[in-house]
C-alpha cells in the first residue's frame, strides 16, 4: 500500500531517505532528466500517505526489431519500507506500460549474481536468467562476493507481444558474455 | 570549403574535443594567418579561449563574429557553444534569427532558432517561431511546439495576469486546429488537458477524457491520470470519481493508495440536499467501511490498505462529527499494531491517527506496554521498537522528567543490547535490526540535553551512537545525529569525518550540505591556512553550475522528444535549483571565510560585489532536507531537528538578506564600481528579476524585525555594528570615491594592456574642464556609540559564554568578533593611502578609526589568548576521563575501547579549533595592525 505517482524532476529534491541506502547510486542531474526527456511514462514514484518516498523505478524501452524491449535501469526501496511488496508494484506498472504503450517483446533488467533474495523474487514474477553478464558491475569495496558479486544476470520477462516467448530460455545461466556485448 | 581548409581546420576540433584548448588556439592561429577572415575559425578560437578563461579576448571574436552575421552550421554551431558559456543567450537568438531569415527553408535553422529562444526563456517569440515553422513544413510537433511556448509564457511570472488566459485561450486554438487529435499521443494529450484544466472548461475536458484513446491514456500513463484525478475533483465530481475507484479496488485489486481516499473523498462528498444529511452521511460510511473491511479480510498481511482506509475513515468521521462508535479508532489501532505491529513503517502509518485521550489513552498505551515480549526474533524486535515510537510520541508532558527520560534511554540501551546478537551474521552492508532502538536512545538523551543544558548528555549520545555504528556502518541516520550534536559540542574534524562517510554527491549537494556548511565559518581555520571548509563550499557549488550549464539542454530535448508534461516540471527543477537558498546560504559562508584567509583588497571587494547584487535579487527557495533527520520526540516537545540546530536556530530567507545587505552595504561603499561603470562593463545577460519596489540603496536600507528574528543574537550584534559604521562612513566614501568616468579610463586602460585591443562600447572622450567634486567635504563627526562600544561589548559576551556555553558558542562570539574587525578593515581601506588623507583632508577622521582598531585588536588578542588555554585543557588526559566517567553507561557491554577513542576525537577536535582559531585571529591582527 502506498501511493503510486509519476517521477518527477524535483523528486531529486527529496529521495535522500531512499539514496542514502549503501546499494543505490545518485547519479548526475542528466540521467534522471535524460530518462524523464524520453521515457516518462518508465519512471515511477512510491510515495507514503506522509509524503516521504519509499522507493522509485526508472525504465526505457530499447532494441531492434524482435529486441524492442522495456528495461529496468534501476529500482530501488529505502530500508524502512522493505518487505511491503513495492518492487512487485513498481515492476506491474512497468510492464503494463512497456507491453500496453511501447509494445515491447520483453522486459529486462540486471542483477547481482549473488543478490538471492532479488533472484528469487523476480523468479516468482515471472522472470527467468536468459544470460550472465561478466564484470557487470564494478566492485563496491566489499569484495568478499567474489565473481557473483561483479556478474549479472540479464533476466527477462515475455510480454504479450512475444506470446511464443522467444525472448526467454531455460539454459540462460550458463550462456555467459562480458560486459561490452550488452550494453 | 577547401579541403585543404577543412584538413587544417579538423586539428582544432580534435584539440577541442580533448579539452587541448591551448593547442586549439595555436590551431586556430594558423590559419588565421592565411585566413584572417574566416568565421568558423575565429568562433572555434573565441571558443577554445572562452574554454581557456581567457574571456575578454573571446568577447572581441565573438562580437566580430557576429558582426558578420553567419549562416553556415559549423560557424553557428561553434558559436551556440561560444555565447552559452558567457551567458549570452540573447546574442545567440539575435544569432540565429537573422540565419533563419536568411534561410526560411532550412529546418534545422529554425529548430535551432526556437531553442535558442528556449534557452533565453523567450517564449514569445518561441511561439512565433514555431507556428512560422509549422506552416513551412506542416508538421504537427511544431504545432505543440508553439502551444507549449503559449503555456510557458502565461506560466511566466512576469506575463500580467490578464494576459494569461488571453494566451491560454490562444493555446487552445492552436491545439483544437490540429488535423489529429491530443490523444494519438499521450504527453500532446496532457497538455490539451492542462489548457482546459486552466480555462476552466471541465466539461470538455471530461469529453476528451471519456473517448476510448482518452480513456487508454489515462489506464496506463500517470501523469495523465493524475491530471484526471485533478480535474474530476475541480470539477466536484467527487462522488462519481469515488465510484471509480470503487470499482477499481474491487475489479482489478488496485491498492494505490490514491484510490482509496478517493472512495473516502466520495464519501464525504458534500450533499445537495441537507435534510436527513446525517443519516445518509452515516449510511455512506458504514458502506465504504464494508468496502474496506472486506479488503483488509482479503488482503490480511499482505496489504496495508484496508485497515488504514478504515482508519482514515474513522478519523474523518471524527471530525464530521459522524462517529457512531466512541472506541472504534482504539480498535482500529489495536488491530493495525497487532498485524502490522512488525513493519518498520508501523509508527509512521499510525501517526496521523495518535488521537486518543483519557481512558482510550490509556487502554491504548496498556495495549502497546503488555507488548513487549522477549527479542528473541526480527518480528518480537520490530514490534517493541514500533511500540516504543507510539508510546513516545504520546507522552504528556508531565511524563518527560529527567529521570523518566533516565530510564527510557536506559530501557532502550539495554533492549538495544539484548537485541543486537540477532544481526550477528548480518553482512557489513546490511542494516542492524536493532539500529532504531539507539536512534530512540540517541533522541531521548538529546531531549535531557535540551532540558538540561548538561553536555554530559550529548556525550553519552555520541558515545552511543558511535557505538552503533561501529556495528551498523550504513546506518545514515545515526550519522546525521553524530553530525549535529559534534557540532554543538565544538568537534567540528568529527562532524566532518562522518559527513564524507555519507557520500554526498550530485545534487544531494543542494539538500544535505546544510548538515555541514550551515554557519560553518564558526570552525573555519582558514585564517590560519587551513582551507577545508572553504573548498567544501566550492564542492558543494559545483552542482549549481551543472544545474545551469545542463538542465536547459534537456528542456529542449524534451520538446525534441515531445514529452510536454516534463517541461514545465524541468523548469522549476532548474528554477529551484538555480535560486537555492542553502547556494547562497553557502556562498555567504565562503565569503565570510573567504575575508579571514585572503588579503582584502579592491579586486576581491568589486567581484564579490557584482555577484552579491545578483543574489539579492533572487527569489530563493528552500530545498534543504530536514526530514531526513529521524525524529522520534513527543509531540509536545520540539522535534529532534530543531533541537540540534546550531545555535538554536536555521538560517532562511531573512537570514540570508540580513547578511547580504551588510556585505552589499559594505562593499559598495568600499568599492568604486558604481552603477554606470558596472553597467558599461558587465556582458551577458542579467539575471531575470521581477519588478521591485524601490532603489537597490532603499532596499539594503530597510531591516525588518522578520528577518533579524533568524538571527542570533551576536549575529544581530554584528548586522547593527555594520549598519551604524555604513552609516557613519557614507558621506566620507560618497565624497572620495572617483567618478565613474576615471574608473572607466582606467579598467580600459588595462584592458588594452591586457589583450591589445581597446575595450569596445565604453566612450572615453575626455570631459572638459575640471572633473573636481562640487559638494562639499562632509564634517567629521564622532563614531556612533554602537561603533565605539562594540568591541568592549564582545568582550563582556566573550567572558560569559567562557563560563557558561559549549565550545560552539564561545567560537561564535569570536569569529563574529573578527569578522567585523575585517569588515571595519573593508570599510576603512579607501582611506588609507595617504595622499588621500591629506587631499581631502582627512587627518582627523583617520585618527578616530585608529582609536577602534586599536580596542579591536587588543579585544581580539585577547581573545586569542583565552582560546589557547582552552584548548590547552582540551589537551589533557584528565579531561579526556572526565568525558568517559560521566558517561555512566551501566552496561559493560559496551565496548570500552570505542568510549575511549570517541573522548579522544572530541577533545582533540575541540582542542585543534580552539587552536586554529586563535592563531588564526594573531594573524589578522598582524596583517591588520596598520
Amino acid at each position: 500500500m502506498s501511493v503510486l505517482r509519476p517521477f518527477k524532476a524535483s523528486d531529486m529534491f527529496k529521495f535522500n531517505n531512499v539514496n542514502l541506502d549503501i546499494w543505490t547510486e545518485t547519479y548526475n542531474i542528466g540521467f534522471y532528466l535524460h530518462y524523464l526527456s524520453r521515457w516518462p511514462d518508465l519512471c515511477c514514484v512510491q510515495e507514503a500517505p506522509s509524503g516521504r518516498m519509499m522507493g522509485y523505478v526508472i525504465g526505457k524501452a530499447e532494441g531492434q526489431a524482435a529486441e524492442w524491449h522495456g528495461h529496468v535501469t534501476a529500482i530501488t526501496v529505502a530500508p524502512e519500507y522493505r518487505r511491503l511488496s513495492l518492487a512487485r508494484k513498481m515492476m506491474s506498472l512497468l510492464e503494463l506500460v512497456s507491453d500496453e504503450t511501447y509494445r515491447g517483446y520483453f522486459v529486462d533488467l540486471y542483477v547481482r549474481c549473488n543478490n538471492l533474495i532479488a533472484i528469487e523474487m523476480y523468479e516468482g514474477m515471472g522472470y527467468s536468467v536468459y544470460r550472465r553478464v561478466r564484470e557487470y558491475y564494478g566492485n563496491l569495496g566489499v569484495g568478499k562476493g567474489g565473481r557473483d558479486e561483479e556478474d549479472a544476470f540479464d533476466m527477462r520477462k515475455p510480454l504479450s507481444r512475444d506470446s511464443a516467448r522467444r525472448s526467454v530460455r531455460s539454459n540462460g545461466r550458463d550462456i555467459i558474455v562480458s560486459a561490452h556485448d550488452v550494453s | 570549403m577547401s579541403v585543404a581548409l577543412d584538413r587544417q581546420i579538423r586539428p582544432i576540433y580534435d584539440a577541442l574535443d580533448t579539452g587541448s584548448h591551448k593547442s586549439a588556439i595555436t590551431e586556430c592561429n594558423k590559419v588565421l594567418k592565411k585566413h584572417p577572415r574566416n568565421a568558423l575559425v575565429k568562433a572555434l578560437k573565441a571558443l577554445a579561449l572562452v574554454r581557456y578563461q581567457k574571456v575578454e579576448e573571446a568577447l572581441v571574436l565573438c562580437d566580430e563574429v557576429l558582426e558578420s552575421k553567419p549562416t553556415d552550421d559549423s560557424t553557428l554551431n561553434a558559436m551556440m557553444h561560444v555565447l552559452r558559456g558567457l551567458g549570452r543567450h540573447k546574442d545567440m537568438v539575435t544569432m540565429y534569427d537573422a540565419a533563419y531569415k536568411k534561410q526560411p527553408t532550412n529546418e534545422e535553422l529554425g529548430a535551432q532558432t526556437f531553442f535558442a529562444n528556449v534557452r533565453a526563456n523567450n517564449w514569445k517569440s518561441a511561439q512565433q517561431v514555431a507556428s512560422k515553422m509549422y506552416k513551412q513544413f506542416q508538421e504537427d510537433r511544431y504545432l505543440y511546439w508553439s502551444v507549449m511556448s503559449s503555456v510557458l509564457q502565461a506560466n511566466d511570472p512576469n506575463t500580467p495576469a490578464e494576459m494569461r488566459s488571453l494566451l491560454y485561450k490562444l493555446a487552445l486554438r492552436l491545439i483544437t486546429s490540429a488535423p489529429t487529435p491530443s490523444s494519438v499521443h499521450s504527453d500532446r494529450f496532457y497538455l490539451h488537458l492542462t489548457i482546459l484544466r486552466e480555462l476552466l472548461e471541465y466539461d470538455e475536458a471530461m469529453t476528451v477524457l471519456e473517448t476510448p484513446a482518452g480513456r487508454n491514456i489515462c489506464e496506463t500513463n500517470l501523469t495523465c491520470n493524475e491530471m484526471r484525478r485533478d480535474i474530476m475533483k475541480l470539477r466536484r465530481a467527487i462522488e462519481v470519481e469515488g465510484k471509480r475507484a470503487e470499482q477499481r479496488i474491487l475489479e482489478k485489486s488496485d491498492r494505490n493508495w490514491l484510490e482509496f481516499l478517493s472512495v473516502i473523498d466520495g464519501t464525504f462528498a458534500p450533499f445537495t440536499d441537507s435534510e436527513d444529511a446525517k443519516e445518509q452521511r452515516i449510511s455512506r460510511i458504514s458502506s465504504t467501511s464494508a468496502l474496506f473491511t472486506e479488503v483488509s479480510v482479503q488482503d490480511g498481511r499482505k496489504d496495508r490498505s484496508g485497515l488504514l482506509g478504515l482508519l482514515e475513515l474513522e478519523s474523518r468521521a471524527r471530525n464530521h462529527d459522524v462517529s457512531t462508535d466512541p472506541k472504534r479508532l482504539l480498535h482500529l489501532l489495536q488491530q493495525y499494531f497487532e498485524i502490522f505491529g512488525d513493519k518498520a513503517c508501523c509508527f509512521e502509518d499510525l501517526k496521523p491517527y495518535l488521537s486518543l485521550e483519557g481512558e482510550d489513552l490509556a487502554a491504548w498505551t496498556e495495549t502497546l506496554t503488555t507488548s513487549f515480549t522477549a527479542l528473541t526474533t526480527i518480528e518480537a524486535v520490530r514490534r517493541v521498537v514500533n511500540a516504543h515510537k507510539l508510546l513516545r510520541y504520546n507522552l504528556s508532558t508531565s511524563e518527560l522528567s529527567l529521570d523518566a527520560e533516565s530510564s527510557r534511554a536506559n530501557l532502550y540501551m539495554s533492549q538495544y543490547l539484548e537485541g543486537l546478537p540477532l544481526g550477528k551474521s548480518l553482512p557489513a552492508t546490511e542494516l542492524q535490526h536493532v539500529d532504531d532502538l539507539a536512534i530512540l536512545a540517541g533522541n531521548v538523551l538529546v531531549n535531557m540535553w535540551e532540558m538540561s543544558k548538561d553536555d554530559k548528555y550529548l556525550h553519552r549520545a555520541v558515545f552511543f551512537l558511535e557505538y552503533a555504528l561501529a556495528k551498523s556502518k550504513q546506518a545514515f541516520q545515526m550519522r546525521l545525529m553524530l553530525i549535529r550534536i559534534y557540532r554543538i559540542l565544538g568537534a567540528p574534524s568529527s562532524a566532518l569525518e562522518h559527513y564524507r562517510l555519507l557520500r554526498v554527491k550530485q545534487v544531494q549537494n543542494d539538500t544535505l550540505s546544510h548538515f555541514l556548511l550551515s554557519r560553518c565559518s564558526t570552525f573555519s581555520l582558514a585564517s590560519s591556512g587551513d582551507l577545508t571548509y572553504i573548498s567544501e563550499c566550492l564542492e558543494s557549488s559545483q552542482i549549481y553550475v551543472s544545474n545551469s550549464q545542463e538542465t536547459n539542454d534537456y528542456i529542449i530535448r524534451a520538446f525534441s522528444a515531445e514529452k510536454y508534461s516534463q517541461i514545465p516540471q524541468f523548469i522549476i527543477f532548474e528554477e529551484w535549483l538555480e535560486n537555492s537558498l542553502q547556494r547562497d546560504i553557502t556562498k555567504l559562508e565562503y565569503l565570510r571565510m573567504r575575508l579571514t584567509h585572503e588579503p582584502i583588497s579592491s579586486d576581491i571587494v568589486d567581484l564579490e560585489l557584482i555577484e552579491l547584487k545578483f543574489i539579492f535579487d533572487r527569489s530563493h527557495h528552500d530545498n534543504r532536507d530536514f526530514q531526513i533527520l529521524p525524529n522520534y520526540q513527543p509531540k509536545h516537545a520540539q522535534d529532534f531537528n530543531d533541537q540540534t540546530l546550531l545555535f538554536g536556530k536555521s538560517e532562511r530567507h531573512g537570514w540570508v538578506r540580513s547578511f547580504l545587505k551588510s556585505y552589499i552595504k559594505v562593499f559598495s561603499q568600499a568599492s568604486d564600481l558604481s552603477d554606470v561603470v558596472e553597467e558599461k562593463l558587465l556582458v551577458g545577460d542579467r539575471p531575470q528579476v521581477s519588478p521591485k519596489s524601490g532603489s537597490l540603496k532603499q532596499r539594503l536600507a530597510q531591516r525588518n524585525e522578520e528577518e533579524l528574528a533568524e538571527l542570533t543574537s551576536n549575529e544581530s550584534s554584528l548586522i547593527a555594528f555594520v549598519d551604524s559604521l555604513a552609516g557613519w562612513l557614507e558621506p566620507f566614501h560618497d565624497y572620495v570615491r572617483p567618478p565613474a568616468s576615471v574608473v572607466l579610463a582606467d579598467v580600459a586602460k588595462n584592458t588594452e594592456l591586457k589583450t591589445g585591443l581597446p575595450l569596445r562600447g565604453v566612450d572615453l572622450t575626455p570631459q572638459n574642464g575640471d572633473t573636481k567634486k562640487e559638494e562639499e567635504m562632509p564634517p567629521i563627526t564622532d563614531a556612533p556609540e554602537i561603533v565605539a562600544a562594540y568591541f568592549d561589548d564582545m568582550k563582556t559576551q566573550f567572558k560569559n559564554s567562557l563560563t557558561t556555553a559549549s565550545l560552539s558558542e564561545v567560537l561564535h562570539v569570536v569569529t563574529l568578533t573578527q569578522e567585523a574587525f575585517l569588515l571595519f578593515v573593508t570599510e576603512t581601506m579607501r582611506f588609507k593611502p595617504a595622499s588621500v588623507v591629506k587631499i581631502h583632508k582627512l587627518g582627523n577622521l583617520v585618527a578616530k578609526f585608529k582609536t577602534i582598531r586599536v580596542s579591536a585588536i587588543t579585544v581580539l588578542k585577547d581573545m586569542a589568548a583565552s582560546l589557547e588555554k582552552l584548548s590547552a585543557q582540551e589537551g589533557t588526559s584528565e579531561r579526556k576521563q572526565e568525558l568517559v566517567d560521566a558517561c555512566e553507561f551501566e552496561s559493560s557491554e559496551i565496548d570500552h575501547d570505542i568510549i575511549v577513542a570517541t573522548a579522544r576525537k572530541i577533545t582533540d577536535s575541540r582542542k585543534k579549533v580552539a587552536e586554529g582559531i586563535a592563531k588564526g585571529l594573531l594573524k589578522i591582527c598582524t596583517t591588520y595592525a596598520q
